[in-house]
């Protein structure tokens, strides 16, 4: 569904990104790990159209999404989350679940102040984004600032945002980072429960290892822009490179 | 009469720069308390409105009166304004048409030069360098109009821009027409820009002027939008220049100095970024005291004192912006939290 082709980036000297290859079958759960500055979330933003690759090609569907802008990239149903949490903290939680739905009538300023115009279609819209918002525990949360959400409930409404955008694939970038440890599992099951029953597909960055080995089908495993391992859960735990760059074994 | 005052044209007075100064700061509200763009040549896109109201009356109201125009500067000057004057005066159709015309003029002109002003600016990643290309932006195509003359005759401006209802021989009653027709297009302009705030749109623009960057990865082509927003903005501010250049019946590059967009974003920041009501309380308060310097400098000046007070209202709008920004940067109304009719929606569906 999704596929890399030798994809890099470049900042004056630094090779941030340095030939990246790699697939993301449809229906899948594909985890992307490496240390800290190995150039995961870089390449996430070559993906999602945030920032231009230097080199290589990004294939989405069989379309060649290379340089598509961030909003071409998520009309196509590619949808990013980020490292830290990016909502819209002076917005409520509502509002901001609403954002991302497609072909709003009520977004075109010519219809905009014809309220009579977008009432039914924003009224069904609040339904849906009420179906989502509890299936992510946020049900009771509809008034409140984003600001006011804890850690755990600001990932929660990214990942429920994400799923407004109607997605095919979702690129998560350290969806349980600053998650107490049983919501964070609590948010992977989440995740395999839409894999299940939506059949979406899905990238993850993660530094929550003992979890993400419990819910992925394969990893990728970055170090100095390069993909230096895949393979299943059990062969990235036994793989001596891997070893080495993480525990320098 | 208090003072010689004339309290009921004051008072007229007061309404109708209340009404053109509320246009102003609904245009800036949308643009930088709604959507987040900082303009800073706010001063540019009022200043349109009169150059158009420069072109209409000299060039379009001849012609509607079946006459030929009269090149409105040089040697022909006194000729054109007689010639203005006397269709004003005499044609109260042609006069009211005229003056229909040359808003709607203003508002596309308005639109059109927004988004092209902005078009290359729009595209950067800071909106700051969008805010700067605007004030030069601003003072260039003032410079430019100063120095050419056919427009509103360069640096000497251009007089005899009367009001639409100046046929109307009372001026007490014309003045109170035109008054109520300016606060019309401000309460219009208001309901508006509110229920664009209260859209799915107005939560979009928030949603830009929060994170462009998210907004853009949730599938918003910001770029476009901030254009969007540019066209409605810049055609409510060149409807503003209309009125304001048709109130004080003269023309002149000098009043749409930087010092103007001054007086707006102090407007805006008073009554509350991000809040209609608050850009019409802020532009009240403004207005009030803008016009009580105005009387005291003619009060002071008429008692002999030797003094400029009139500038002394670049000081207090200096103080009120540094102290609101100090200590209350949401403003006097600040912005409500609840944006968009969905809540009200969800609970209809609900019940």
């Amino acid at each position: 569904m999704l596929e890399l082709q030798n994809v890099s980036k470049s900042f004056d000297n630094l090779r941030a990104v340095d030939g990246v290859s790699l697939t993301v079958p449809r229906g899948q759960i594909i985890g992307l790990i490496g240390p800290n500055g190995s150039g995961k979330s870089t390449l996430l933003s070559l993906i999602a159209g945030n920032q231009q690759p230097s080199g290589g090609r990004v294939l989405f569907d069989g379309h060649d999404i290379t340089r598509h802008s961030a909003d071409q990239v998520f009309n196509a149903g590619l949808v990013r989350s980020f490292q830290d949490p990016s909502l819209f903290f002076r917005m409520n939680v509502l509002d901001n679940a609403l954002l991302p739905v497609k072909k709003q009538r009520g977004e075109q300023p010519s219809q905009a102040p014809l309220h009579r115009t977008w009432r039914a279609e924003e009224q069904k819209n609040a339904t849906t984004a009420s179906t989502v918002l509890d299936q992510v525990r946020l049900q009771t949360h509809h008034a409140k600032l984003a600001a006011d959400l804890s850690g755990g409930q600001m990932k929660l409404l990214e990942l429920g945002r994400s799923l407004m955008g109607a997605p095919k694939l979702l690129l998560l970038d350290e969806p349980t980072a600053g998650v107490a440890p049983a919501l964070a599992y609590t948010i992977f099951e989440q995740i395999e429960h839409l894999r299940r029953t939506q059949n979406l597909t899905f990238l993850i960055i993660e530094h929550r290892l003992e979890i993400l080995f419990d819910f992925v089908d394969s990893l990728y495993v970055m170090h100095l822009g390069k993909v230096i391992a895949q393979g299943s859960p059990d062969q990235i735990a036994d793989d001596q490179t891997v070893r080495e760059v993480y525990f320098g074994e | 009469m208090l003072f010689n005052i004339d309290l009921l044209a004051t008072a007229i007075a007061l309404l109708t720069f209340f009404g053109i100064s509320a246009l102003m700061a609904l245009s800036l509200n949308l643009e930088y308390g709604i959507a987040g763009i900082p303009n800073f040549g706010q001063a540019l896109f009022v200043s349109l409105g009169a150059y158009t109201a420069g072109w209409t009356y000299t060039r379009l109201l001849p012609l509607l009166a079946g006459n030929a125009a009269i090149p409105p500067c040089g040697s022909t000057l006194g000729q054109a304004l007689q010639l203005r004057s006397v269709i004003m005066k005499t044609l109260p159709v042609v006069g009211l048409a005229n003056f229909a015309i040359t808003l709607v003029i203003a508002m596309v002109i308005g639109g059109i030069v927004g988004y092209l002003a902005s078009y290359p600016a729009l595209r950067l990643r800071e909106e700051w360098y969008l805010g700067l290309v605007l004030l030069v932006g601003s003072e260039i195509v003032r410079i430019i109009v100063r120095g050419y003359a056919p427009l509103i005759c360069g640096n000497n401006g251009l007089s005899g821009i009367a009001q639409p209802f100046h046929w109307i021989g009372n001026s007490t009653l014309s003045s109170l027409l035109f008054a109520v027709l300016v606060l019309t297009m401000a309460g219009l302009a208001y309901l508006y820009c509110e229920r664009l705030v209260r859209s799915p749109y107005g939560r979009l623009l928030k949603a830009m002027r929060e994170n462009d960057q998210v907004a853009a990865s949730l599938g918003k082509n910001v770029a476009r939008i901030r254009g969007q927003v540019m066209v409605i903005g810049s055609a409510i501010a060149a409807l503003a220049g209309v009125f304001f250049v048709v109130n004080s019946g003269y023309a002149s590059t000098n009043d749409y100095v930087v010092a103007l967009t001054l007086d707006m974003w102090v407007m805006v920041v008073l009554g509350g970024l991000g809040n209609n009501r608050g850009a019409l309380l802020g532009a009240l308060l403004i207005t009030l005291l803008d016009r009580a310097t105005a009387i005291t400098a003619i009060q002071l000046n008429t008692l002999g004192v030797n003094w400029e007070f009139n500038y002394v209202r670049y000081i207090l709008f200096g103080i009120i912006l540094l102290l609101m920004l100090r200590y209350r940067p949401q403003g006097l109304l600040p912005e409500p939290t609840q944006t968009t009719q969905a809540h009200e929606a969800l609970q209809a569906s609900s019940q």
